[in-house]
């Protein structure tokens, strides 16, 4: 789906921002990219939609080189959802909209009404609304709807839940999730540890520009070591399991250190018993 | 310290109050962590602190807030902000200058602080902040995190007794996230200075804030100390507002009668309340 | 990411002139290319200016400036060129259309022009801090604040624009626009319907920008507040001396 090998990308006259980046990412994959600010994975992203061309290596997406693509071609198929929607959204209407990013994908008007429809039902958008007056949750809607009703096989968020409420971010990542089960594959910037340990498969953690960890989330999430050379720190849940330890050490959701515990209770009360 | 009465605001045009009966006081030297969904009227609570509204933006405008006893109807914006700084989202909107020195300049000119007093204001802002070595660079250059320190540092220049923040971590990631609230609170504690902030990540706020308030449709539904806020863990989910894990962990152990204890805000708490809950017999 | 017309930190004899001499020589040798019919001259200031940005290590930006605008001074020439009719036939193409002499002598020196005259500006706004600008016009011309302040910000949001429109394109270009496309009429094209979201979020900084900078006192500033004195010294001297024979020689040739 998408491959980087030996990567290498730096900005005019600037020091290396990618250093030797290789890895590649299968059919159906949900990966959250970590890393602090200025690590450098907004500009993995970029290189993975041929936004951005590597100064050295090559960059598979799709199985094409996007050295050798327009990025306008490529981007039938790779959506990508910025930070900030105010720079994807530039028309009047939520289903204007819609539509004007379905204009370069369906040749047929019908068949583009008919795929606008279903994206204002499907995140339940009024398609007469101004986006200008919306909340910043509802445009990051808006701007994922746009880009969904492509229906990319691949999909890059760069941080899509920044400046949102805790419900906008929940009803963001519900659609993404369902996405995600359809078979679409996934690439994820995220600051939010909960999110990424709710919702993510693998984790790719970037440091200074190379890639200094590749793995399960159940696993990375684990490494203190390795997500403190990024400064972050593991969501709550699992660090709580890893600090009590044995059986609870694997514990990684609410539920299950709940039925962990719940299983204790039983435990006990046979042993009472 | 600051005394709301009723306070409720309407934007012209606006259907609906953005501030609806707003009673609140902060006292000298509070940590106010101010939470709430998007469009709950944080920002225009804000607004109301520092004169913004109704002096800026006009509407519908009853009750009364009052900062150090001055009314926010009666005092423009210019005089409030002698003693109530205001740090905005848009980090590079609210920057006037391209080198770190003259942004923090820009404030001190303005109040017309004599000459022979502004070097050490900026000297000492600067350090406040923890960014002294960034004096001569360009801001375009900073980080988000350090941006926003810099747009701290200007603020504090002006030695405000309170310092009100709207999301000043939005974009930022965790060590930045924990290195700004770190400056917060060695503002607050150090210095003696009031501090407000808007946040929707509630960990830090957890760790950082002292009091909790919480506002829904324009309405503050509840304030206190943190801990206390934090049991209303029901009225917080239904306001929109996100809780550490570890508390939803407790109230899901309650729910089974597995614990009876006070409601866990961070790590250590959540670790001390599994210990009892697997504690053998 | 840094612009093109970015300050860069330097100490060099241009950084240290006074921003009011920068900003009075910029203009002089605008002014030295646009009084002047001679090529010579044009060619002359181009040349002087690089020898400047040498002198203050900013060559190499001096040179990419030129090049950016060396498509749009071929797009201008290439329209002069066929629109004088005066002059001697050079070369007589279909369609009526002719180079002459004069068209070529004309369109040569509009495009030198155009370099020439906006290299200084380029010069001047890289080797100033943006907030000098409105406070030496304050402290030494008296000019009132506000618009000084209105002046020094427009400056300042140049850069901030060309990095919002730079997002603006980019996020396009990944829902499928086709800005990579080589065509520059097709880019233009698709332009227009960008200046929405421009619009939107320049509105919603200038607004930030104003609130902040009201509630730092902006409006209790007067012209005693400056707290940076901008003297004069020998170099702005000589720099104006200098500024003042290349106007002459402009005027004279």
């Amino acid at each position: 789906m998408l491959e980087f090998e030996r990567v290498f990308f730096g900005y005019e006259g600037q020091s290396a921002t990618l250093k030797d980046l290789s890895f590649a990412i299968g059919e159906g994959e949900f990966v959250a990219l970590l890393g602090e600010n200025g690590a450098g994975k907004s500009t993995l992203c970029r290189l993975a939609n041929g936004l951005l061309k590597p100064s050295a290596g090559r960059v598979l997406a799709l199985g094409m080189d996007t050295k050798q693509v327009k990025t306008s071609l490529l981007a039938r198929d790779i959506g990508f959802l910025f930070q900030n929607p105010d720079r994807q959204i530039c028309q009047n209407s939520v289903r204007a909209e819609i539509l004007f990013g379905l204009e370069i994908a369906l040749a047929d008007e019908a068949a583009r009404r008919a795929r606008c429809e279903e994206m204002l039902e499907l995140f339940s958008l009024s398609g007469e609304r101004d986006p200008f007056g919306m909340s910043r949750g509802e445009r990051q809607q808006i701007a994922l709807a746009s880009v969904l009703a492509r229906a990319p096989s691949l999909l890059i968020l760069d941080e899509p839940t920044t400046g949102l409420d805790y419900r906008e971010c929940m009803a963001i990542m519900g659609i993404v999730a369902q996405l995600h089960q359809k078979g679409t594959t996934i690439l994820m910037i995220s600051h939010d540890m909960e999110i990424v340990a709710d919702f993510a498969g693998r984790a790719l953690v970037l440091s200074e520009g190379g890639l200094i960890g590749d793995g399960p989330v159940r696993r990375i999430m684990r490494d203190e070591a390795l997500l403190g050379r990024a400064s972050l720190l593991p969501a709550q849940i699992p660090a709580l399991g890893a600090r009590l330890g044995g059986p609870y050490a694997e514990a990684f959701s609410v539920e299950e250190l709940l039925s962990l515990a719940v299983g204790k209770k039983g435990e006990k009360e046979r042993a009472e018993a | 310290m600051i005394q709301l009465k009723n306070l409720g605001f309407r934007y012209s045009g606006a259907e609906r109050l953005a501030l609806d009966g707003i009673d609140l006081t902060v006292e000298d030297g509070a940590f106010l962590g101010l939470i709430g969904s998007s469009g709950a009227g944080k920002s225009t609570l804000c607004y109301a602190l520092s004169g913004i509204v109704p002096h800026h933006y006009r509407g519908d405008f009853y009750g009364e807030a009052r900062i150090e006893g001055m009314d926010s109807a009666e005092h423009r914006p210019e005089e409030l902000s002698r003693v109530l700084g205001c740090v905005f989202q848009d980090i590079d909107g609210q920057m006037v200058a391209s080198v770190v020195e003259d942004e923090i300049l820009f404030g001190l000119e303005n109040f017309g602080v004599p000459r022979d007093e502004i070097e050490g204001r900026v000297t000492q802002a600067l350090a406040a902040a923890g960014i002294s070595e960034l004096r001569g660079r360009l801001i375009s250059e900073l980080s988000g995190g350090q941006r926003q320190k810099v747009a701290i540092a200007a603020i504090t220049a002006l030695r405000p007794k309170i310092i009100v923040l709207d999301e000043p971590t939005g974009e930022l990631d965790p060590r930045s996230s924990r290195r700004v609230f770190e400056t917060l609170k060695e503002l607050n504690e150090k210095h003696g200075v009031t501090i407000i902030v808007v946040e929707q990540k509630i960990m830090l706020l957890c760790e950082f804030a002292k009091r909790l308030a919480v506002m829904e449709e324009g309405r503050l539904i509840l304030e206190g100390e943190v801990p206390a806020v934090l049991q209303s863990a029901g009225r917080l989910e239904a306001a929109g507002v996100n809780i550490p894990r570890v508390t939803t962990l407790a109230r899901a152990l309650r729910e089974e009668g597995l614990y009876g204890g006070k409601l866990p805000l961070n790590l250590d708490e959540g670790e001390a309340m599994m210990r009892e809950v697997l504690r053998p017999c | 990411m840094k612009g093109i017309l970015d300050y860069v930190p330097g100490s060099s004899f241009l950084h240290r002139l006074n921003p009011l001499v920068k900003l009075l020589l910029a203009f002089v040798l605008c002014a030295a290319c646009f009084v002047t019919g001679n090529h010579f001259i044009v060619l002359g200031v181009i040349a002087l200016n690089l020898a400047l940005a040498l002198s203050a290590g900013i060559l190499g930006r001096a040179l990419r400036m030129l090049r950016s605008l060396l498509k749009l001074s071929a797009l201008l020439f290439l329209v002069q060129i066929f629109f004088v009719r005066e002059g001697a036939t050079l070369l007589a193409l279909p369609l009526g259309i002719c180079i002459t002499d004069l068209g070529l002598s004309f369109s040569l020196l509009f495009v030198l022009r155009l370099l020439a005259a906006a290299l200084p500006l380029g010069l001047m706004l890289s080797v100033t801090q943006t907030s000098d600008i409105p406070n030496v016009l304050v402290r030494r011309l008296g000019l009132p604040y506000q618009y000084a302040f209105v002046l020094g910000t427009a400056i300042r949001f140049i850069p901030l624009f060309a990095q919002e429109m730079a997002g603006i394109m980019e996020a396009q270009t990944a829902r499928g626009v086709e800005f990579d496309t080589g065509n520059f009429f097709k880019k233009v094209a698709l332009l227009l319907p960008l200046c929405a979201p421009l619009l939107v979020s320049s509105v919603r900084r200038i607004e930030g920008g104003a609130i902040s900078a009201e509630l730092r006192g902006f409006y209790l500033r007067g012209r005693k507040s400056g707290y940076k004195d901008y003297p004069f010294a020998l170099r702005d001297l000589c720099a104006l001396l200098g500024g003042a024979c290349a106007l002459a020689l402009a005027v004279l040739f």
